[in-house]
């Protein structure tokens, strides 16, 4: 089970990486991150939204709702050139954390 | 049976207690619900299931909300930037639009900051009047004795306490720390060649103590040393100049024979401004033994000036008080005649507010009316302010119409505009403040410190005041600015661009207001006309007796009466010379007569045969004493409403008895009035004086000669007595004060007419400007269509004639009610003049407001039409 701070810290690159693969709706979001995660990480869906608010008044998604005749409305979210390169910076540091790790890791094997 | 449905309504619910989510938001949280249940569903799951599976992954409402709000601040920051440009845009337009209209701005800004700048006077007078004699370390620990004795029905507070009752108090109770009594004297002071008449106060060596006046020079210990005086710096300076005094000798004559030598052992500080309870020279309390010849405290009969208890918590007052029972039993044992009803205590942070109740204590309360009217007047000054600025407003509105409608078109709703004109009218009010202000300080204040002889002052490092003026400004700017505001904001554009809304000329409100106005200038114009009236009438008035033609002294003794009137009987200008012990206008005494069926109380004096000649008192039945004063020791010559109140056919001949003697009445003279105007006649007896206790000496000159007369007497006083000043004076100025207080009302009152009438005027200028402003087209074509004068000025007066007609018919009998109950209220006797103040009054208030609208007619029948028709 991966912490609550390190849940919270990731969602934004989550959230922001999925939307980067095509717009998409909440439930939908969600229920991708538990099937990425294998149910590893695990926080209450509701929690999701204020994320995505937030996201979309910071600029880096953008969302509207979209009326179909067969299914439900539902609210889509899209994400924004601002938002990819949020992405990118994101993706710059989580790649360095990693490096970091696993170098660390790496030695720690080699030593023992 | 389980209702998916319901369970989702229900589970939504939640969410709208929540500020943070708006519509949309819980749209989606339902859309994420129903999605998860479906997939649920499809997993085989029964609908109570996969509905709490659902929820329960959903997670806690209220955390999320927690968190979804977090969000919104954010959002204010992004808003507030909008809010910084629409408020900058607001003042913009507010000074574009001032400078545009400089007379609405002016009557707006001036007429406000005139009624701020009055409050804040009014602020000064009342934060002084209640900051009196609180500036002692231990004020709260500290009361006055006193005691209230039953008068004919009522209760009267007496601030005087017998001699002995300090000091049991002190022995009889644990919980008071401290007592300290005060004898007020009347001596003699010489320091070297400066020879002054001078009041002292006997007291115990408690009083710095309790009365914590800080000390310049030297120490307040030193009271408890016999030989020791502590002064004022106003008397150190007096006697001493600059230098530090303590050391140095002063001799003390008191009642002509007893001398005493004292040592300065200190010099207080200057007395803050808000004081009554001072002191110009202290000394040990026990000189009273020596210099008044008193052999005992312990006589219950004599009373002291005041005696002060300090408590160890002033919880305990409450206790002492009912522990004062026992003296109560004391006291009324020795004066029977004075029977007192019990003991009070009255906090001295009090005192000054009570003293209006209290006989004869030792603070005093100048400021009753103060307190009362000026709040008033303040109030109907901002009332008259806030009115102007009101119509104005509202009349003004038709000139910004456009605006508004702009407003309104690009996105303002009505809170937006409504908070524009608030905007604007507390930018104006703080304008006003800052004016007002300034008026107060350097205008308003002095001008009352000079008239009123008031310690008043505005200091700009006190707190109070900035919070006290900035209360002002907010009441004064929501006051005048909401009505306006949302009287604006209603407007409807379409109307607006329509050119068809009409509004400010036929506002019912703002001829409620102007009529209101009306009201209050014919009240302040009333209140100036009936002072002065008052004042020349009670100029005029008799006091029942010849002050113009008598000069009186107050002398030690029987001796320098003889010698005097051995010198001043070679003046052929003096018709005659008189010895009392007691003198209209400056002392006498009070006495309890027994009737058969009552007791009744009296005021005393006892004089000589020549009295009533001398003063000029009125015989109107029976006779004056004779020349045989032994003769004369039982009778007794009574006024005339005594002897109404005697209830007899005829009193000459009758006895009663007066302090243990019997009494015949002998005699009765006319009224007259020992006090000034502000006192009713008393009822008073008279009778022969004994020569050993004469005080006064009175003299009656030749008409014309008073003055002559007056410069031989203290030409003769100066060489018997070189080293006694001359302590008297012509008896017309012994009302010198209440002549003088009656000028200043007479000032005050028109200070204040004059305001309201500006104000006023100012207003009604305003609008009659602005009226004509707005329909100046309509008299233009007037114009050229052949409109001559009378119908100009039926078109523009048309609105006020009823108005004002219907103001004054109110205002007239408002103010006659208003101001003669005032007058009644200071002056107990009645007043002759009518209704002329009033008539006077809306005579002078009619020519104003003719005039007024009378410029503004002539200015359009001067008016080039042709300029009036381009006006769009």
């Amino acid at each position: 089970m991966i912490s609550k701070n390190l849940t919270a810290a990731s969602t934004k690159p989550i959230i922001l990486g999925i939307l980067k693969q095509g717009s998409s709706y909440g439930y939908l979001i969600i229920k991708k991150i538990k099937e990425l995660s294998g149910g590893s990480m695990k926080y209450s869906d509701g929690m999701l939204y204020p994320v995505l608010h937030r996201l979309e008044k910071e600029g880096l998604i953008e969302s509207k709702w979209t009326v179909n005749d067969e299914s439900r409305p539902r609210k889509y979210y899209e994400i924004t050139s601002e938002g990819k390169e949020a992405l990118l910076a994101e993706k710059t540091q989580w790649t360095q954390v990693n490096a970091v790790l696993n170098e660390l890791w790496g030695l720690e094997t080699k030593t023992n | 049976m389980f209702n998916l449905e319901k369970a989702i309504k229900s589970w939504l619910k939640k969410f709208y207690k929540h500020s943070a989510f708006n519509h949309g938001a819980i749209r989606e949280m339902e859309l994420h619900l129903r999605d998860h249940i479906e997939d649920l569903l499809s997993e085989g799951k029964a609908e109570e299931e996969a509905f709490l599976t659902a929820v329960t992954e959903f997670g806690d409402i209220k955390i999320m909300a927690k968190e979804e709000y977090s969000n919104l601040k954010r959002k204010t920051t992004i808003r507030s930037i909008i809010y910084t440009h629409m408020f900058n845009n607001y003042f913009k337009t507010l000074f574009r639009g001032m400078v545009k209209r400089p007379l609405t701005s002016f009557i707006n800004v001036f007429g406000l900051a005139v009624a701020i700048g009055i409050c804040m006077v009014v602020y000064s007078f009342m934060n002084n009047d209640y900051s009196i004699d609180r500036f002692h370390t231990n004020k709260d620990h500290v009361f006055l004795t006193t005691f209230s004795v039953e008068s004919d029905g009522d209760l009267e507070n007496y601030g005087k306490s017998p001699i002995p009752l300090g000091e049991m108090l002190q022995k009889d109770f644990a919980s008071i720390e401290r007592v300290c009594r005060i004898k007020d004297g009347n001596v003699i002071m010489k320091v070297n060649d400066k020879v002054f008449n001078e009041r002292i106060r006997f007291t115990d060596p408690e009083f710095l103590d309790m009365l914590t006046f800080p000390l310049k020079w030297g120490d307040a210990s030193t009271l408890s040393d016999l030989n020791s005086i502590i002064i004022s710096e106003e008397v150190s300076i007096k006697y001493f100049g600059d230098e530090n005094p303590v050391g140095k000798n002063m001799l003390m004559k008191v009642d002509g024979s007893n001398k005493k030598t004292f040592k300065v052992a200190g010099v207080a500080k200057p007395f803050p401004k808000s004081h009554i309870i001072d002191f110009d020279f202290l000394v040990n309390f026990e000189n009273l033994k020596e210099l008044k010849s008193l052999n005992s405290f312990t006589d219950w009969k004599y009373l002291v000036d005041a005696t002060l208890i300090q408590v160890d918590d002033p919880a305990n007052i409450a206790s002492v008080k009912t522990g004062m029972e026992k003296y109560k039993l004391l006291q009324n044992q020795v004066e029977k005649d004075w029977a007192i009803v019990s003991f009070d205590f009255v906090s001295i942070n009090d005192l000054h507010l009570a003293s209006g109740d209290i006989v004869d204590d030792i603070s005093f309360d100048g400021t009753y009316e103060g307190r009362v009217t000026l709040p008033i007047i303040a109030i109907f000054m901002i009332m008259l302010a806030c009115f102007n600025y009101i119509n104005i407003a509202i009349v003004s509105a038709s000139r910004r119409l456009k605006e508004i409608g702009l407003r309104k078109v690009i996105g303002a709703n009505k809170k937006l505009v409504t908070i524009q004109f608030l905007t604007e009218n507390l930018v104006i009010t703080f304008f006003a403040g800052i004016l007002g202000l300034v008026l107060a300080m350097s205008i308003f204040l002095p001008w009352f410190v000079d008239l009123a002889d008031m310690p008043l002052e505005l200091s700009l490092l006190d707190q109070k005041l900035w919070i006290f003026l900035l209360g002002t400004m907010i009441f004064t700017g929501l006051i005048s600015g909401i009505y306006p505001a949302f009287y604006i904001a209603k407007f409807d554009v379409i109307t607006i661009f329509k050119g068809s809304v009409k509004f400010g000329k036929k506002n019912t409100l703002t001829k409620v207001f102007l009529a209101v106005q009306l009201i209050l200038a014919c009240v302040g114009i009333t209140g100036a006309v009936m002072f002065a009236q008052n004042s020349s009438y009670q100029a005029s008035r008799s006091w029942g007796y010849n002050q113009h033609d008598a000069l009186y002294a107050a002398i030690p003794d029987y001796s320098t009466y003889e010698q005097l009137t051995s010198l001043m009987n070679q003046n052929t200008d003096i018709l005659s010379i008189s010895g009392s012990e007691h003198h209209l206008a400056n002392s006498m005494s009070a006495a309890v007569i027994h009737l058969p069926d009552r007791q009744y109380k009296v005021k005393q004096l006892s004089v000589d045969a020549n009295y009533f000649y001398t003063m000029g008192l009125e015989l109107i039945a029976g006779r004056e004493f004779q020349k045989d004063f032994e003769s004369e020791k039982n009778s007794i010559i009574i006024n005339e409403m005594m002897a109404k109140d005697l209830g007899m056919s005829d009193p000459i001949g009758n006895s009663f008895k007066m302090n243990d003697i019997s009494y015949e009445i002998i005699g009765i003279i006319k009224d007259f009035h020992f006090n000034n105007f502000y006192y009713e006649h008393q009822p008073t007896v008279f009778n022969v004086a004994n020569k050993s206790d004469y005080q006064y000496i009175s003299i009656k000159a030749k008409e014309g000669s008073q003055k002559d007369v007056y410069m031989d007497f203290q030409k003769n006083w100066a060489t018997l007595y070189p080293e006694t000043p001359f302590k008297g004076g012509y008896q017309e100025d012994a009302w010198g004060e209440f002549y003088e207080e009656l000028g200043i009302m007479e000032k005050f009152t028109t200070a204040i007419a004059i305001i309201f009438v500006i104000l006023t005027c100012l207003g009604l200028y305003g609008l009659v400007k602005l009226n004509i402003a707005g329909r100046i087209r309509e008299f233009s074509i007037r114009k050229v269509l052949g409109a001559d004068l009378k119908s100009i000025a039926y078109n523009v007066a048309k609105q006020y004639v009823l108005l004002s007609f219907i103001a004054i018919l109110l205002g007239a009998p408002i103010s006659y009610l208003l101001i003669t109950a005032n007058i009644d209220l200071m002056f107990p006797d009645p007043r002759p003049f009518g209704y002329s103040g009033v008539i006077i009054s809306v005579f002078f208030l009619l020519s104003i407001l003719v005039l007024v609208i009378a410029t503004q007619i002539w200015k359009v029948l001067k008016s080039n039409p042709s300029e009036g028709l381009k006006v769009e």
